[in-house]
This record gives structure tokens, sequence and C-alpha cells, in this order.
């Protein structure tokens, strides 16, 4: 019984992560039509920000963590700008971006590790002095609910712009057909950039999280962006509700896999469901 | 003198590498990202092999054939794919092969690896100083870059063509494509799974660190930077890649700087590739 709770609370801690992840690279996917890898690198690139500010320059939190968001949120409005949108206006197919966005992902990995080292970080100050809450026999720390809470924060917000505002009209248009978009006077290359910066920040928030909870180090992007996309192609590309479903699916198989299996093997089990997936279900749980 | 050496042996081998991804992604037009994964089951079965004192001209062609049935199977699940989500199950497949690597405690030794691999010898004569396992890399080379070129430019290489221009169009003239790729892919991972052995034969220690996924991207790299399309490309790059960063080591970096600012070239490349000259330098197609 209490290995079936422990099992629950870490499937939705991993869940909401992917989730984030998800979310953003559906955002980003849905608009510009290509895999993203980039986004990964710069959803680290965020959590080694908020250490240099938190932890390097002393900064309060309610700072630092705005400060890292934001950061990575400009960079990928930048990288768009000088990067894909040139390829985007000449054409070039969804292989080309995803090839210049692997390019992307490794220098700024370099980068990264050139700047703060390759070795392992955690984010938080002193580790081990978070608090544990005991829930019917499992264990889950503050750092944990709170990125649960600010998970579902940002599903929730997320959902809603795209629901009721303009902008998420505007947003649903382009994934529609993005020409029509054009042609309806929808300024769809402005849009995209912001795209690109909510989306970023988005998959920022994942990054730092995992920051607090487990620590960092400059690779760590590609694991958590390949669970994100994972997720997606389990709920169905494209669809930002289907990611999340997928997240929390994702999650739960591989907590449940780990624990029947080994912990080692947790990589082999995501792939393994993706590969299935792509074979039996390749449009995802919720078809669109 | 013999750090050149080295430094050519190494680029021989990758060039060997690049030549197979080649024929998958310049000839086939499919993006694969599980190169990693044949040359890492080459280098290993290779080194097991040759552990247990089998010769290396015995034990290179049945890790080839080991990894020929590998390729075999992932091959039958890749070509339901196209596109992005080629290239993302093919990069699922190199992340499952090297948990396996690192895992598979009794046969790959985990994350310590398998330290003195013996070196290849023939009749008694063994290949044990730098110059003469340059000489039978630069022979190695030499056999696929013909058998490529020859391949290529075969009847079959022609079908490769018309499958990497119109897929659709191929199968419409009676080509069963799905045949044809899984051949070529299937021949191609046993190219890599060759440099895998020589690379295990040479370095004489391998782990799982060196056949992860930034392995599969730098292949990739490199062919894209010698021009896809054209199999003189893929050795061209390799050389360039393996080559150029060398001299960073010169210019007085930490190890780990060095390796950092290597991945760093290896980015921006791709990059600025894709930029300004996505045929690469020799290239005949574009992705």
């Amino acid at each position: 019984m209490a290995i079936a709770v422990q099992i629950a609370f870490n499937a939705i801690v991993a869940g909401a992560m992917y989730a984030l992840v998800a979310l953003g690279f559906n955002l980003i996917y849905s608009t510009a039509r290509f895999f993203d890898v980039g986004y990964a690198a710069l959803a680290v690139a965020s959590a080694y920000a908020v250490l240099y500010f938190y932890k390097t320059l002393g900064l309060p939190l309610v700072v630092s963590i705005p400060l890292g968001i934001i950061i990575a949120a400009l960079l990928g409005l930048i990288i768009e700008k000088i990067i894909y949108r040139p390829l985007r206006a000449r054409k070039a197919s969804g292989t080309v971006l995803l090839v210049s966005s692997i390019g992307v992902l490794t220098v700024v990995q370099a980068l990264i590790a050139i700047v703060f080292t390759s070795e392992f970080q955690s984010l938080s100050r002193d580790i081990g002095s978070t608090r544990v809450f005991q829930f019917f026999g499992g264990a889950i720390t503050e750092t944990q609910l709170i990125i649960i809470a600010a998970a579902f924060a940002v599903m929730i917000a997320l959902g809603l712009t795209l629901r009721y505002s303009y902008f998420g009209k505007a947003i649903r248009a382009i994934a529609d057909d993005e020409e029509v978009a054009r042609i309806v006077g929808i300024p769809s290359e402005r849009l995209i950039g912001i795209v690109f910066f909510l989306g970023t920040a988005i998959g920022a928030i994942a990054g730092i999280a995992i920051g607090f909870d487990s620590g960092i180090q400059p690779t760590a992007g590609l694991a958590l962006l390949l669970g994100g996309i994972i997720a997606a192609i389990i709920g169905g590309i494209g669809n930002v509700w289907g990611g999340v479903l997928g997240a929390f699916v994702l999650a739960i198989v591989e907590n449940v896999g780990v624990w029947l299996i080994s912990g080692q093997w947790k990589a082999a089990i995501a792939f393994s469901v993706l590969i299935l997936f792509l074979i039996f279900r390749p449009k995802g749980l919720l078809q669109k | 003198m013999d750090y050149f050496i080295h430094v050519a042996i190494l680029a021989s081998i990758w060039g060997i590498l690049a030549l197979s991804l080649e024929l998958v992604v310049g000839e086939t037009g499919l993006v694969s990202l599980a190169h990693a994964a044949f040359f890492g089951i080459g280098a290993y079965a290779t080194a097991i092999l040759l552990k247990i004192g089998l010769n290396f001209f015995f034990a290179a062609p049945l890790a080839m054939a080991v990894v020929a049935a590998v390729a075999l199977a992932i091959g039958l699940v890749l070509s339901r794919f196209k596109g992005d989500i080629y290239m993302l199950a093919s990069l699922g497949f190199t992340s499952i092969v090297y948990s396996i690597f690192l895992n598979w405690q009794s046969v790959t030794n985990g994350p310590l690896g398998l330290p003195a691999i013996p070196r290849a010898s023939l009749f008694g004569f063994s290949f044990s100083t730098i110059m003469s396992y340059f000489v039978l890399v630069i022979i190695m080379l030499a056999l696929v870059y013909a058998f490529c070129r020859w391949l290529t430019r075969s009847s079959f290489g022609r079908v490769l063509h018309a499958i990497r221009e119109d897929e659709e169009a191929t199968s419409i003239f009676g080509y069963r494509t799905t045949h044809y790729k899984l051949l070529v892919f299937v021949i191609a991972a046993m190219l890599a799974a060759l440099a895998g052995g020589l690379y295990a034969s040479y370095i004489s220690f391998i782990d799982p660190s060196s056949f992860m996924v930034a392995a599969s991207i730098f292949v990739l790299a490199t062919i894209i930077l010698g021009g896809l399309g054209n199999v003189r490309g893929a050795i061209l790059g390799a050389f360039i890649l393996i080559m150029f960063p060398e001299a960073l080591r010169f210019v007085g970096f930490p190890a780990d700087i060095a390796a950092q600012s290597r991945q760093l070239v290896y980015g921006l490349v791709l990059i600025l590739l894709m930029l300004f000259r996505p045929q690469g330098i020799w290239g005949t197609f574009r992705l």
C-alpha cells in the first residue's frame, strides 16, 4: 500500500514536469511545425541562470526565478528570429529546422558547460533542509508540492488563454492553416515570435523545477525534452491537453516500470513506450 | 608525429562510420540517428570476441553479422515512419541501446567499460605499432569507400536515389521501396559495426559514453558538412571535423573546456550549414 502511494506521488511529480515540457513543446510545434530540440537546452539554461542569480549573487528567489525564466524566453525569441525565421522564409523542410535546432542544443549545452562546468549541481542553497510531508504512508517534499502547484497553474492559465483570448484564437488559426491565417490578417510571424517566447518560458519552469528537485547538469535538457516529446506523442502531437494526459501516462508507466525492473532502465522504458505508441497508435490517445 | 598518425587513424575510423551513414541519409534520404547504436554494438561485440581470443578478422565479421540482425529488427520498425518521427524513433533506439550498454553488467561491464582489448593481428603479425594500425585502417577505409562508390553507382543505388527524391513515385514504378530501405539500412549498420570494431581494437578500452546520442549527431554533422549525396563528402567531412578541433588543443585550453569547445564547433557548423549552405561542401542533395 505504502509503496503504491509513493509510486503515485513520484508519478505525479514527474508527470507535472513532463506536462510542462510537453505544453511548451506542443505550443511551438503546432505553430512553427518542427521538433524544436534547442528548446530543451534553453530550459536548462534558465536553471543555470537561476543558479547564478540565486546561489552566486545571493538574490532572493522571487527575483531569481522570474529573471531565469525571462532570460530563457528572450533567448528563445532571439534564436527564433535569427535562425528559424530565415529558414522558414526559405520554405526549409522540418528536417532542416530540426537539424539546426540540434545545432542550437549542442551549442547552448557546450556554452553552459564552459561557464558553469559540466558537474551536477543543485539549485537549493541548503540541500536536505526542505520539509517533507507524509500522506497515506508516502513522502513528498515541499519543493515537489510547489512544482505540482506551479505546473497546474500554468496549465490552467495556458488553457484559458488559448481558449478565450484573441491571442489564443489566432494561435489556433495558425496551427490549423498558417497561410489562410495570414490571408485573413493574422500577423503570423509576430505571433510565432510570441509563441517561442511563451513556450520557452513554460519549458524554463520545468528546467528550474528539475534544478530544485533533483539537480541539474548541462546535458539534462535532452532527457527532459524527450520525456516531453514522448508525452506529446502519447497524447496526440500538437494537442495541448493530450500532452498533459500523455505526460501523466508516461510518468505512471515509467514509475511502475522502475519499481518492477530497476531505475537504470528508465530511459529504455520511456522509449519502448514511445516506439509502441508510434507503431500501434501513431496519432496518440486523443486523435485530432 | 605519432600524434598526427593517431588523429589520422581516428579520422579514418570516423570516415568509415560517416560513409556508412551517408548511404542511409545522403543516398536514400532517411535521416537516421541510430548509427551510434550500431557503432557501439559493433565495438562491444568485436571487443568481447577479441577478449575470448578470437582473431580480429573473424571477430569483426561476426560482430557485423550480429549488428545486421539487430539492424534488421530496428529497420523493420523504423520503416513505418517518415521525416521527423523517423529521426525521433531512431534516436529512441540509440538511447535504448545505450542503456543496455550501461546496465547489462555481465556482458558489457556497465559504466566501467571493457579494458585491455587486444589489437588486431593477421598470420602472426600484430598491428601493435601505431603505423601498422594506420595502414590497416587506411586499407579498410579504401575498401569501404570503393564499396560505397560501387553501390551508389549500381542499379541498386539508383533505386535508392529514386526513393530519396520521391518514394511514392518509385513504388508506383513497382519497386518494393521498403525492401530497398531495409537493405541499405542493414548494409550501413554492418559498415558502422566494422568502424566500431576497428575503434575498439585501436583504443583498447570502450565504455558506453562513446556511443551516446551525441555520437550520432556528430556523424550526421560530418556528412552534412562534407555534402549529402556524395561519398567523397563523407570522408572529407570526417577529416575536417576530427582534425580541425584538434587544433583547439594547441591553443592551450584545459581538457574539459577543449572538449566542450569541440561540441561548440560541431553545433555551430550545423547551424551555419543549415542557414547558408544546406548542401554542404560537395553535396548534391539537400535535406
